[in-house]
């Protein structure tokens, strides 16, 4: 039953791609994609704080970076985008991109 | 607001083969997700890869480029900012055009189809197709190839647009504005710009139509920039404003964002920093095996047509050498229909593989000011400019 109810949001989200309104309002709307983190000290933080500008799959779909390249890639998201982050929050953050999504050095 | 983990029940992605397998009986192993390939179909879209889903970034399979012009439902997507827009009103979209001009004016799309209308197909590629090749690794999308297609664009001549809103006499820099919008207000707002020579070059349109209909949502409706020869960056979607100014218009998207290393190859020994940089412009030239595809299994003695694409960054191309051998010999291929110099051109070359064994296919193009395709990938830290001959493995039984 639970299946049948997510196929129909399915078909409704992807039909929902029409002009209307006397053919000048045009809308659409967005699939919802989950993205799942790996297990590890630190992810509770990176999902609330990584989250709030874009989706996580920022994040999964780096390849294996080195820690230097996590720094610089922190220091983009707080420095440059703003990412409201504290010292020791971005030190947690990077400890575990470097463990988790990182290249071991 | 919403994490991504709250809309996990809402979830609908289609998960590549052996992932959707292990997912559905639970038991998908620790990291698998980070190297499969995931498949969403988003509106007016059919099933591309997901590099993101919000902002979205949808890669084209390569199966897709048989086709000598990309379907707009196959087109790939790239977004930088998450609020970009989902529902335009065309009673109240205005593109303003204004700054350093006589007048400023709010052109609605029944202005903008006023003006003469220019159709022309054009390569879109991203600026970072290809980055997932770069050694070493580099951050950013990591998109294979399918971060380019080719279409036919329609629209009104920026030049046209811009001698009705008068330039005046200081004019350096033009830039260019979408609906899209930073998440927080700290996000630098997605804006590039155009030296004023390049913007009111002949073939520098705003497309209201891609194949001949109303630009998709995703990529960029209700119109865009064209700037065809041109990386993608600069073709702003979804285009509101339009400023022009007397001093030069280096915001984040065009500085530090988008450079490469100021030489000729735009290229920096592997890990290093280019001492100077300057806006990403021109596509290098490139070409592809499409067909047969990667690790496709072929019948000896049995005739293929070996098929592929090339372009270059607005210049036609002169020929097209393939090899089947791993680069040992060359011959030239047939080319397709030419669809003029910012399309890519098909071509051709017939092969009737004797022996089994393991082949490696290669393509190498030529354009017509005798620019062509490095055999090593040249290397820079943002990931641009990719253009080396690709290899193409297929096994002959
Ligand atoms: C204030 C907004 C904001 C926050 C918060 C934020 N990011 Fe980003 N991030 C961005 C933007 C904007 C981009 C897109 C850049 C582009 O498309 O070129 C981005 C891109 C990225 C990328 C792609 C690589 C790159 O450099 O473009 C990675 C990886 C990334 N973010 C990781 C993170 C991580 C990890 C966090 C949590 C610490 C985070 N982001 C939090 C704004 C943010």
């Amino acid at each position: 039953m639970k299946s049948i109810f997510a196929l129909v949001v399915i078909i409704l989200a992807i039909s929902f791609e029409s002009v209307g309104a006397g053919d000048n309002l045009k809308t659409i709307s967005l699939p919802q994609v989950n993205v799942e983190l790996r297990e590890g000290d630190g992810k509770a933080k990176t999902v609330t704080l990584c989250a709030v500008c874009h989706s996580l799959d920022y994040i999964t779909t780096q390849p294996a970076l080195t820690r230097a390249q996590w720094t610089g890639t922190m220091n983009k998201m707080i420095k440059v985008m703003g990412a409201p982050i504290s010292e020791e929050d971005a030190g947690i953050i990077t400890g575990y991109l470097t463990k988790q999504y990182g290249s071991g050095n | 607001m919403m994490s991504d983990q709250d809309l996990s029940r809402r979830t609908f992605l289609k998960v590549a083969g052996v992932t959707a397998a292990l997912a559905a009986s639970g038991g998908v192993p620790e990291g698998l997700f980070a190297s499969e390939k995931r498949f969403a179909r988003f509106p007016e879209k059919t099933d591309l890869i997901v590099l993101t889903s919000r902002p979205p970034q949808l890669e084209t399979p390569m199966s897709h480029f048989r086709d000598l012009i990309t379907p707009n439902e196959s087109l790939f997507v790239r977004w930088h900012l998450a609020n970009i827009p989902t529902s335009v009103d065309l009673n109240t979209w205005r593109l303003k055009v204004g700054g350093n001009t006589e007048k400023e004016l709010q052109l609605s799309m029944e202005d903008l189809r006023k003006f003469e209308k220019v159709t022309y197909t054009a390569v879109i590629q991203c600026s970072g197709n290809s980055r997932s090749f770069f050694e070493p690794r580099v951050a950013g999308g990591q998109w294979e190839h399918g971060a380019m297609g080719n279409v036919t664009w329609s629209g009104a001549r920026m030049k046209d647009i811009l001698s009705m809103a008068g330039i005046k006499a200081g004019s350096v820099d033009v830039s260019f504005d979408g609906l899209d919008r930073p998440p927080l207000p700290t996000v630098p707002d997605f804006i590039k710009s155009l030296a004023i020579d390049k913007a009111t070059e002949d073939d520098i349109i705003i497309a209201y139509e891609m194949n001949g209909v109303p630009l998709t949502m995703l990529n960029g409706f209700p119109a865009r920039l064209i700037v065809p020869g041109w990386y993608a960056t600069y073709w702003v979607k979804a285009l509101s404003e339009i400023v022009v100014h007397t001093k030069t218009y280096e915001e984040f998207w065009m500085k530090p964002a988008y450079r490469i290393p100021d030489n000729a190859c735009g290229c920096v020994p592997p890990g290093t920093t280019p001492k100077k940089t300057v806006p990403i412009h021109r596509m290098t030239t490139r070409s592809f095996v499409i067909a047969p595809a990667e690790k496709a299994e072929l019948k000896k003695n049995v005739p293929v047509e070996i098929m592929g694409i090339a372009f270059s960054g607005g210049y036609s191309i002169r020929d097209v050498i393939v090899s089947v051998d791993a680069g040992k010999s060359w011959r030239e291929a047939s080319l397709g229909d030419d669809k003029g110099r910012y399309s890519w051109r098909q071509w051709f070359f017939p092969w009737r593989p004797q022996k089994p064994g393991t082949y490696t296919l290669m393509a190498k193009a030529t354009n017509s000011i005798g620019e062509s395709q490095p055999f090593e990938g040249l290397w820079n830290p943002a990931g641009y400019l990719w253009n080396k001959v690709e290899k193409t493995p297929v096994t002959v039984r």
